[in-house]
């Protein structure tokens, strides 16, 4: 057999298990909910990660300078060191089969939102706690100088230059937060890592069902950091001299 | 205008004003100065509430900022405050700078706040850098906005903190120049300063603040001529 023909008999056996693994029984189909339910948990915990941390941010924050939050600080405290000191699979049990035990399968990709935003909430309350305290003490001044509350000042003034400086470590967080939606199986959630299991599981063929899915988070992954360089483009804007 | 009774202040164990009692009258413009950790920036800092009192009673056009119930942000819109380092906000338009304030605050609509913003801008020779943002403006040009940011809110008194001390030499002039207008139109001012010149000639009223203390005051004339206290006798042979 020549080199040629090698080729061709390999070319051939690839084409029938992309067919195989990706078109046969509609199997794409699987692929397809597996990529909506990783968006909806990814989007839907960025979003509950975000608020969560800012909030937890910024009574961190506040308190250094306000004895009545002491004890609002503690639970910040006590909610860091939990959901950073346990795995994030754990968490994802516990959430599933303690806190909502009674909840119905459909109600799976829900409760993982939650479990992945709470966690990754933690982080990201680190990530501005870094961004509040690097700004200068000067603008806090300069805002309430003015009049405007504190409140005001922290969102008008502090926060937007915050967010300009922990762009990179948030982007880090949310791409952190993507390819952590992979343990959602166990819970038995069909997201795009579970899709391609289950296709392995009845195909055999690891090869496209596992490098396929590596690409789509590859995908997801560069667009994420495109929407990065789209949005720090926009904040240096004034930074030219 | 202002009235400052018993101000005591300190950061953890160093007592860093002593009992300061002072009389501000409207219209008064008066210059502090004083030797480097003597309290004067502290003391003006105090006038705001932006370090807050340990002992003692500051109160200003008759309500008392030391009352734990006293709106202070309500207050803080009556006092303008100039910075040494400027802080003016790096992340917003001079124009946005200036409207922030005068617009969240309810003071004005964003169109009048607008209006105001181009007129002050106007005013300081600078209507073409509405829309600069700050890192692209000279330490000059960025104090004389964070001038007139303050101006914005149209307070009755405006706190000086040390204007000319972060400029480059030759942009010192233009920043008091603009402070000698304000206070040619009447503005009650307080000026912590090391600039001899200015207080000679703007101030109505000269303090001399060393170890927490007011150690002499005077109008300029006398204060430059006279000096009575000995601190003030070798800190001026030394500045002069």
């Amino acid at each position: 057999m020549g080199f040629l023909d090698q080729i061709s008999a390999w070319w051939a056996g690839f084409c029938g298990d992309v067919y195989t693994n990706i078109i046969a029984d509609d199997r794409y189909l699987l692929y397809l909910e597996g990529l909506k339910n990783t968006l909806l948990m990814a989007a839907g915990a960025v979003v509950i990660g975000v608020l969560l941390g800012m909030i937890v941010a910024i009574i961190k924050v506040y308190a250094a300078d306000n004895r009545k939050l002491r004890p609002l600080e503690a639970l910040c405290n006590l909610y860091l060191a939990v959901i950073r000191g346990t795995p994030m699979v754990v968490q994802l049990l516990i959430m599933y089969y303690i806190v909502f035990k009674s909840a119905p399968p459909e109600m799976a990709v829900g409760v993982a939102m939650l479990a992945f935003g709470v966690n990754s909430g933690a982080y990201v309350a680190e990530i501005f706690r870094a961004g509040i305290t690097s700004i200068d003490r000067g603008q806090m001044e300069a805002g309430r100088s003015l009049g405007l509350s504190k409140n005001t000042t922290m969102r008008y003034i502090i926060l937007p230059q915050a967010i300009k400086n922990i762009l990179p470590a948030l982007f880090n967080e949310f791409i952190v937060l993507v390819k952590e939606t992979s343990v959602a199986g166990y819970i038995s959630i069909r997201d795009l890592t579970k899709a391609a299991e289950l296709v392995r599981s009845r195909t055999f063929e690891p090869f496209i069902p596992l490098i396929g899915i590596a690409l789509v988070y590859l995908v997801l992954v560069m667009v994420l950091t495109a929407i990065q360089r789209r949005i720090e483009r926009r904040l240096t804007a004034g930074d030219k001299r | 205008m202002i009235s400052v009774k018993g101000l005591v202040k300190q950061f953890g164990d160093h007592v860093v004003l002593k009992g300061i009692d002072c009389e501000i009258e409207k219209g008064e413009k008066v210059v502090v100065i004083g030797p480097s950790g003597s309290g004067k920036s502290t003391f003006l800092r105090c006038l705001n509430l932006l370090e807050v009192p340990n002992q003692g009673q500051i109160l200003f056009e008759g309500i008392d900022l030391t009352d734990p119930n006293c709106d202070v942000d309500q207050v803080r819109r009556k006092m303008g405050m100039v910075f040494q380092h400027f802080n003016l906000f790096p992340h917003l338009t001079i124009r946005e700078n200036i409207t922030l304030a005068p617009v969240k605050t309810g003071l004005m609509s964003e169109e009048e706040a607008n209006r105001k913003a181009l007129s002050l801008l106007e005013r300081i020779g600078l209507p073409d850098k509405a829309e600069a943002y700050p890192p692209q403006l000279s330490g000059g040009q960025k104090q004389r906005i964070a001038i007139v940011r303050a101006l914005a809110m149209n307070p009755d008194v405006m706190l000086f903190d040390e204007p000319t001390s972060a400029l480059d030499p030759e942009m010192v002039g233009e920043v008091l120049e603009l402070m000698k207008e304000l206070a040619a139109e009447g503005m009650t001012m307080v000026v912590v300063t090391h600039e001899m010149g200015f207080a000679r000639e703007v101030a109505t009223r000269v303090l001399f603040m060393a170890e927490g203390q007011i150690m002499e005051e005077n109008e300029p004339k006398e204060f430059f001529a006279h000096p009575q206290n000995p601190r003030l006798r070798d800190f001026l042979s030394k500045v002069l």
